[in-house]
């Protein structure tokens, strides 16, 4: 009888296996059918925020203060002469040149500045990266102080109007949403500072205001959901639809990593790395399938964190950019230290480093955004990704 | 559901072509049953999810049919269906306040034993204790933090050990005790994806009647 309760089993098994598996998980399927093969590659086409950002925002810093050039800054870095974002390393080592699609501050911009210079150069205005930029919502981070923030919305549709389609040999690299996490952690500390303040002053109960800070939670990833959903979206329909063939896509890494994240406290950190995994999460199970790549920066960046010897870095928690001398050097207008605004140039009246540190060793020059030596290191691992993926 | 009826019918089928010398009856039982757990999951994962973020589940009661064959005076093999219980699970943990109910499903869970008894057929008391297998779907999963949940079926081992008193040759009560492997894998698709892996380690309870023919 042994024998027959087991040849039961088997085929209450062998039912239960053919009544179908359920979902799969979101974000657990990987990107499908993306180039293998070395690309030949005419242009570096980069949208997405400050970070990838080389130079939109430079009449914000000029000499002269009417916008004209000289500028002392304009890129989020440390902008000596020799001070290159990650775009830049990555193009020069593919022999392309990148420079801004728009140039602008405060109302007035200029597209394609490169081509009035030469016309050769009018297919290099394809650093669509701005300062600020949101993935969808035109109005981003620094928007009300006179920062374009063109969302990467309108970066890629501004593209495709340039330039009609986009072309098999592009190197087309999205890297952005880090604002939008920003702006939704913005949100949320905000409803969890006066929901606090409810539950200090006795107006609502410690369980009420546990319950209502998750659900601020709940709503800053609800919304962040969203915004990887719809930059998944526009991969598919924008880029991949329109002639995009080499397309790699950045997750975002966890901004608690950075001296900005050093500051926060630990009972909100995790909020802010939520935002950020599920962000990554929502991302990735747009992409599922599609033919792109997924550049796992969350997974990097944390090895640069916990590793930074490895890297080469000495210093990754304190901004080497003095926002005390970048307050001075702009007359007061600046007071968080922002790196758009910091030069390293030695001796410069305009040199806003902090005193002992080195943008080639130190990570950061302010919060959150990388020295020429961070730049360096980001485009240094994403060559080796590139080849990695066999596009170069 | 359909699955239910599949199991039933493989199970009928299986046990109509048992072909045992000796005489074999049937037995009906009809009880209650209380479906205690001891519940204890991975922990849940997902993006923001605070450390320490847990939930239990609770318990239930609910109407059981069991069918036995007797297939030698001291072998049997029944099967056990019940009314579907909704089982309710309560966070606890880091999430305590978020209450009582942040998850509940009915399980569905035909399970399959074959047991052995004790003493003589003619005995009033007989005890008997018995093996198998069971079956737990968990249907119309419902939760108040995600629109849309998943719960992996289960499979496992179940163990009983019982008592049968005979008030006539036809009928009499029993009373039995349980023990199911019961495990779980839960997605949570919402605003993000929650998911976790539930051991219910349940223990039950059975009371009812039984009619012999």
């Amino acid at each position: 009888m042994k024998f027959r309760i087991w040849t039961l089993a088997a085929v209450v098994s062998a039912l239960l296996a053919a009544c179908g598996g359920s979902d799969p998980v979101p974000g657990t399927i990987a990107p499908e059918g993306a180039p293998t093969t070395k690309g030949t590659f005419t242009a570096l086409v980069s949208f997405g925020d400050s970070l990838s950002d080389v130079g939109a925002y430079s009449p914000a810093t000029s000499l002269t203060g009417n916008g004209a050039a000289p500028y002392f800054g304009g890129k989020f870095t440390n902008n000596s002469a020799t001070s290159t974002v990650w775009v830049e390393n990555l193009a020069t080592s593919l022999g392309l040149a990148v420079t801004p699609a728009e140039v602008g501050f405060a109302g007035q911009s200029v597209k394609c500045p490169a081509a009035a210079i030469s016309a050769t150069l009018a297919g290099t205005c394809t650093g669509y990266g701005q300062g600020g930029s949101r993935v969808t919502d035109p109005n981003g981070i620094g928007k009300s102080g006179g920062a374009l923030t063109v969302p990467m919305k309108t970066q890629i549709a501004n593209h495709l109007n340039r330039f009609g389609s986009f072309k098999s040999t592009d190197l087309i690299v999205v890297f952005g949403g880090n604002n939008d996490a920003f702006v939704q952690f913005g949100i949320f500390t905000a409803a969890a500072t006066k929901i606090q303040t409810d539950a200090a002053t006795g107006k609502i109960t410690a369980d009420a205001a546990s319950a209502a800070i998750f659900q601020a939670q709940i709503a800053a990833q609800e919304e962040m959901k969203k915004a990887a959903l719809e930059l998944a979206g526009y991969v598919k329909s924008e880029i991949l639809a329109k002639g995009g063939k080499y397309v790699a896509v950045w997750n975002l890494p966890d901004s608690t990593l950075t001296p900005f994240g050093g500051t926060l406290p630990a009972s909100v950190k995790p909020v802010l790395t939520g935002l950020v995994d599920n962000f990554n999460l929502w991302l990735a199970d747009g992409l599922a399938g599609q033919p792109v790549k997924i550049v796992d920066a969350n997974t990097q960046f944390k090895d640069v964190y916990n590793n930074p010897a490895k890297y080469g870095m000495t210093n990754n928690t304190v901004p080497a950019c003095d926002a005390t001398k970048i307050q001075a050097i702009t007359q007061g207008a600046v007071t968080d230290g922002s790196s758009l605004f910091c030069n390293s140039t030695p001796g410069a009246p305009f040199n806003g480093i902090r005193a002992g540190a080195d943008v080639n060793t130190w990570q950061f020059a302010d919060g959150v955004h990388p020295t020429t030596g961070g730049h360096k290191l980001i485009s240094t691992e994403t060559v080796k990704v590139l080849k990695a993926f066999g596009w170069i | 559901m359909t699955i239910k009826a599949h199991i039933l019918s493989v199970a009928a089928v299986s046990m109509l072509t048992c072909a045992a010398a000796q005489a074999q009856d049937n037995v009906f039982k009809l009880g209650a049953i209380r479906y205690t757990t001891n519940s204890s999951t991975s922990g849940i994962k997902g993006p923001g999810v605070p450390a320490g973020a847990d939930a239990e589940t609770g318990d239930a009661t609910t109407v059981i049919l069991v069918y036995e064959r007797t297939l030698t005076p001291n072998l049997g093999i029944e099967l056990v269906v019940g009314i579907p219980p909704r089982i309710k699970s309560r966070a606890i943990g880091s999430v305590a306040f978020l209450g009582d109910n942040v998850l509940s499903a009915k399980n569905v869970a035909p399970t399959l034993l074959m047991n052995y008894y004790f003493g003589d057929a003619s005995s009033t008391i007989r005890p008997y204790v018995g093996v198998g297998l069971n079956y737990t779907k968990f249907a119309s999963v419902k939760s108040s933090l995600a629109p849309k949940v998943e719960m992996s079926d289960s499979l496992g081992a179940a163990i009983q050990a019982g008592v049968n008193y005979a008030i006539t040759k036809q009928y009499g009560l029993f009373a039995s005790v349980a023990r199911v492997d019961v495990k779980s894998d839960l997605v949570a698709v919402g605003s993000t994806v929650l998911t976790t892996s539930i051991d219910f380690k349940p223990v039950t309870y059975s009371l009812g009647a039984w009619y012999r023919f």
